[in-house]
């Protein structure tokens, strides 16, 4: 049985706790804290020495992110709010579709082991162990012969399967846990398998996948190389068009790239935070057993 | 330039044929030429200003889309696209020394025959600066075989605050240390060579607080600075200029299979020009000593008011006169960068920066046409004017050549006067390696970790193998 | 060799017979009508592989199928830049590689920065998680601090460490010279910059290993603590008997994952050292891109792919082993 919450070992802890974990918090969160400052200065502020922590804030940055301004000195926009939902689309539909994916698979290693169940499950693993750019290539070839290169529907498969071994690891490890008890008392009721897998696995399962989705989607969201040589001009990503904040004239432009990487890091952030409850819970249902 | 094209990336141009779908009157065609292109300035210009006045003579309806590919991944995103057989682009933006590489796997097409047909384009190439046409567009280097065109010529100058080296004080402390004038104006510096770049380096090193200038520094102050990074060929872009300048030379690709790199790329004088190079780099700041001073951080450093005078890309170095990136941009001019006193010459040999485009292979003898109307129009003397006015520098002479152009800006006297000076090191498909090991080696001498004539001795035998072994070298 | 890994990751807990348990009870539930079509799709013989086929499915046309293709590559001679067709080579890349001493050397280097960055992360992350594994005012939105930089790109990361590593701007550099008036130049040396990269890649990465440390941690029944404290056990008693059982699972897979990723790390090395000083932090991810698609040696960086994957797989297999042996000698 999985535990109630009153079971699980959280003690209270008071105010000096918040005091210590704060300072701890704020020294590994200063790093982060420098690059969104950095969002808010004009470049001379942001190689200041010594650094400054006060300044008149700009918005430029945030302005340049979405307009390129030309030598004529037009506003052009620069595509950025295209990119951004290219981002979160082909992220969050690569997250979802390893997560149905991998969720039924690892219902199946769980549930119905097969022959050679734990090989499977390696070969999996594996699968995520040899650097991306050996497999480039030929994926770069693949996608042009099917006509998938540049489209949303190449870059999102891509990111199902990046999620793959993750997804089914994990939610393994969540059905794993999982008393049988209540699935064999359904069946015996004659309930159907689709119905014991929809009703009454997965609603005891939400939180693992709220934990799972969330993995996923931190793996995937800053995914570079793939999204670099397989999507368009249409479908480019954040992680891509972020590049063009870097190596042009100036090099890094670092107030440029501070504004992009602060407003790309707000959803996964947001959702990170919806979920923040279901990441505890949920690994712990996975993996501890009693 | 080579500056961003070091990077990483090269800049492929592709045309793609759009829609052949139409109509109008007398077989005009509407046709897309797409153009592989690093996202900066001067391929910015390319595009808005095609935009604006391009009108292909054919009648032809012809448009140049540019896709715009951050230069910090251009590189990677260009060698998939050739590679992989994608044909995408018809014209790319390339650095010189990665066309070997793509000519030998037939992607980039040789111009010979059509330039051959072109009384037009023969008069071009005739304008176009000799030093940029041999660096741009030949393979094997120096040979007759013509590939590409000057996209954006870039050259190596030094950058210094006038507001220092004009200042009466410090222009006496430096007569009265070294006997020397300190450089002030363009004249002065034509007669600089490298030691004297090294008294600039000691005499500016000031700690904090010191005086300097007509003020105080409120930082460590450091006196030169040039490329020495790890990355691309951040180093191999300067220090090569000291063995060409000390009369040594590197493997001469022009003289396959006879030319040997044992005891030519390690001679004497090669290893005295990178002892050299290596030495002045401790007037440099600090990061010089981590191998990782590229050429945007001499540029930060330099527009930040760190450095007195830096030899960097102009491409780049642009920058440190717009005042949003800059803290010097009213105290900065521009000279040649120094020379080596040579057999009684000061000697200017220097690598070769910019980047050309080619035509790709895999298109119809209609596309071409178009594709060489684009780039008679790019290196027309309309544009190229227009070019040196905006964000570029011009390839032809006769541009150079009128009396305004000097003053259009700051560096384009000493970038027209360094030209004749500049040469390109390998063109041949194993110059990624060739380079790869040769940064590994100048990063071991810059950091201490090896003498340079280890590193010249190392750098001699590797390529020796991989040259023999390439059946290059006999 | 999995077998191990699934029993290590389940540790102590829970056995097989249930998945027989199963079997027989799902045979029973056959009563419930369907269709014959149904019925074939759902018989339990094949219902295990029918879950896992979209799954195989999927990595078969995205993963394995191109692995196969550069596999095969690896026995021809081939370069990605050239139109020439391959030829057939058999070992010829495999044996060129593993003569190559720069191969070794890099691996040596790889291997060093795997092991100081996964234990740092380790020890990092579970220091951490011990933080948080109490409930205090604010945890949630101090927790999401702690969180927020492995949300961030491999490119960012690299790119500002690199600045703050920067002797004259770097923040890093200037405070190191506020306290101790030297100018700091951390990547000059082999050891310095191997530090500089550790530290930004266990940065980023040891709120992973906390995470899941902690969900361990949160799940220890509260009456085995207090059973611990009726003992009077010491600290270190209570968290090797208590503790640490329930972390171990989890601990485990962390240390895999991260082992997994570190090897491929790329991106920080290649912005911030490019490699440097010298050769000293050129990894195997960097030779193997390098070799790919600036050498176009295709054949040979496939070659060392796949000599890689191997020793990846030794290693985990080696590690998950190991890791195993102690549990059942200390049960």
């Amino acid at each position: 049985m999985f535990f109630k919450k009153k079971d699980r070992g959280i003690r209270e802890a008071g105010w000096d706790r918040t005091l210590i974990t704060g300072v701890v918090g704020m020294v590994y969160f200063a790093p982060v804290f420098w690059i969104i400052l950095n969002a808010f200065k004009t470049r001379q502020d942001g190689l200041a020495t010594p650094p400054k922590l006060f300044f008149t804030p700009s918005m430029d940055n945030f302005f340049n992110v979405f307009y390129r301004i030309t030598d004529a000195g037009d506003h052009v926009a620069t595509g950025m709010g295209l990119y951004f939902f290219n981002s979160i689309f082909a992220a969050g539909a690569g997250v979802l579709l390893a997560l149905v994916i991998g969720t039924l698979a690892a219902y199946g290693f769980s549930r119905y082991p097969l022959r050679g169940n734990d090989t499977y499950l390696f070969v999996i693993l594996t699968t995520r162990m040899l650097p991306p750019i050996v497999v480039i290539i030929p994926i770069f070839l693949m996608f042009r012969v099917t006509g998938l290169s540049g489209s949303y529907i190449g870059i999102i498969l891509l990111y199902a399967m990046f999620n793959l071994a993750f997804s089914v690891w994990m939610m393994k490890s969540f059905f794993d846990e999982l008393s049988t008890d209540v699935e064999d008392a359904a069946r015996l009721d004659g309930i159907n398998e689709i119905k014991v897998f929809f009703k009454i696995c997965i609603p005891q399962l939400t939180a693992g996948l709220a934990a799972t989705a969330v993995f996923a989607l931190i793996l995937t969201w800053n995914e570079f190389l793939f999204a670099l040589l397989l999507t368009g001009n249409d479908t480019r990503t954040v992680p891509v068009a972020m590049a063009r904040a870097m190596g042009g004239q100036l090099g890094v432009d670092y107030g440029l790239l501070s504004a992009i990487i602060t407003l790309f890091l707000i959803p996964v952030f947001v959702v990170t935070y919806m979920l923040q409850n279901h990441l505890l819970r949920g690994v712990t249902f996975g993996t501890v057993k009693k | 330039m080579s500056t961003l094209r070091k990077l990483t990336s090269t800049i492929a141009l592709g045309a793609v044929v759009g829609a052949f779908a139409v109509q109008a009157p007398a077989h005009a065609k509407d046709i897309t030429i797409q153009m592989a292109a690093p996202d900066w300035g001067p391929t910015r210009f390319m595009q808005d200003y095609a935009n604006k006045t391009y009108k292909s003579p054919t009648g032809n309806n012809v448009k140049l889309a540019i896709d715009f590919i951050p230069w910090g991944s251009f590189y990677d995103r260009v060698a998939a696209s050739m590679t992989s057989g994608e044909k995408k682009y018809q014209l790319v933006v390339s650095d010189s020394q990665w066309i070997g590489t793509f000519i030998e796997g037939g992607q980039f097409m040789k111009l010979n025959k059509y330039i051959d047909a072109d009384a037009e384009l023969q008069n071009i190439l005739k304008d176009v600066h000799p030093a940029l046409t041999e660096s741009y567009g030949t393979y094997p280097y120096k040979s007759k075989n013509i590939y590409g065109f000057p996209q954006m010529p870039d050259t190596k100058v030094t950058f210094y605050r006038k507001d220092l080296f004009c200042d009466d004080g410090e222009q006496a402390a430096f007569k009265a240390k070294y006997s020397k004038t300190l450089p002030c104006t363009y004249e002065d510096w034509e007669s600089v060579d490298w030691d004297t770049w090294g008294n600039i380096g000691e005499f500016f090193r000031r700690d904090a607080g010191s005086k300097l200038g007509s003020g105080t520094t409120p930082d460590d102050f450091y006196g030169i600075a040039y490329q020495a990074g790890k990355t691309y060929d951040f180093s191999s872009g300067q220090a090569l200029a000291f063995v060409w300048q000390n009369g040594g030379m590197i493997w001469d690709e022009s003289n396959q299979p006879n030319a040997q790199a044992v005891g030519v790329v390690n001679s004497a004088a090669a290893v005295k020009g990178i002892a050299k190079y290596v030495d002045l780099l401790k007037y440099s700041p600090p990061v010089a000593k981590t191998g990782q001073m590229g050429i945007f951080a001499i540029n930060n450093l330099f527009s930040q008011g760190k450095i007195a005078a830096i030899v960097n890309w102009n491409a780049v170095s642009a920058t440190a006169f717009d005042p949003k990136s800059s803290t010097v941009a009213d105290k900065t001019a521009v000279a040649l960068p120094p020379g080596t006193m040579h057999n009684g010459e000061l000697v200017r040999w220097d690598v070769m920066g910019g980047q050309p485009f080619v035509l790709t292979t895999w298109n119809s003898d209609e596309v071409v046409k178009e594709s060489l109307e684009v780039v008679k129009w790019w290196l027309s003397k309309d544009t190229q004017l227009n070019f040196a006015k905006k964000s570029g520098n011009s390839a032809l002479q006769s541009v150079m050549a009128m009396p305004e152009y000097d003053g259009i800006k700051p560096w384009n006297r000493a970038h027209k006067n360094v030209l004749k000076w500049q040469k390109d090191f390998w063109h041949v498909p194993e110059f990624f390696e060739l380079l790869t090991q040769q940064q590994e080696e100048f990063d071991k001498a810059i950091t201490g970790q090896s003498s340079a004539k280890d590193a010249m001795d190392s750098i001699a035998a590797f390529q020796q193998e991989l040259l023999t072994e390439a059946g290059r070298i006999n | 060799m999995s077998n191990i890994i699934s029993s290590a990751l389940r540790g102590q807990f829970r056995q097989t017979n249930e998945v027989e348990k199963q079997q027989s009870t799902t045979q029973q539930t056959g009563k419930v009508q369907m269709n014959a079509f149904y019925k074939w799709l759902l018989d339990p013989k094949r219902r295990g592989a029918l879950l896992v086929t979209p799954a195989v499915l999927l990595l078969f046309v995205m993963n394995i199928f191109p692995l196969m293709w550069s596999f095969g590559l690896s026995f021809f001679h081939f370069k990605a830049s050239s139109m020439k067709p391959p030829r057939f080579a058999g070992f010829y890349y495999y044996e060129k590689v593993l003569a190559d001493p720069v191969v070794w050397d890099r691996f040596q280097t790889t291997a060093a920065i795997v092991s100081l960055s996964v234990l740092t992360q380790l020890v990092i992350g579970s220091a951490l998680a011990l933080l948080f594994a109490k409930k205090f005012p604010l945890r949630r939105e101090i927790l999401m601090m702690i969180l927020t930089p492995m949300m961030l790109s491999f490119v960012a990361v690299g790119v500002f460490f690199k600045l703050f590593y920067e002797p004259t701007f770097g923040i890093i550099s200037q405070a190191y010279m506020y306290f101790s008036g030297e100018t700091m130049t951390l990547l000059a040396t082999k050891w310095g910059a191997i530090a500089g990269i550790v530290i930004a890649d266990a940065w980023m990465w040891s709120p992973f290993v906390m995470l899941l440390v902690l969900a361990g941690l949160v799940s220890v029944p509260d009456y085995l603590y207090e059973a611990a404290d009726v003992d009077r056990a010491t600290p270190w008693e209570r968290f090797k008997t208590v503790t640490f059982p329930y972390v171990k699972g989890l601990l485990l897979l962390a240390v895999l994952f991260r082992t997994i990723e570190t090897f491929k790390l790329f991106d920080i090395v290649y912005i911030i050292t490019a490699g440097g000083p010298g050769t000293s932090t050129e990894t195997i991810a960097v030779y193997v891109y390098r070799m790919a698609f600036q050498f176009f040696k295709t054949s040979q960086s496939s070659a060392l792919s796949y000599i890689l994957l191997f020793v990846v797989i030794v290693l985990t297999n080696l590690y998950l082993y190991f890791v195993n042996q102690r549990n059942e000698g200390a049960s």
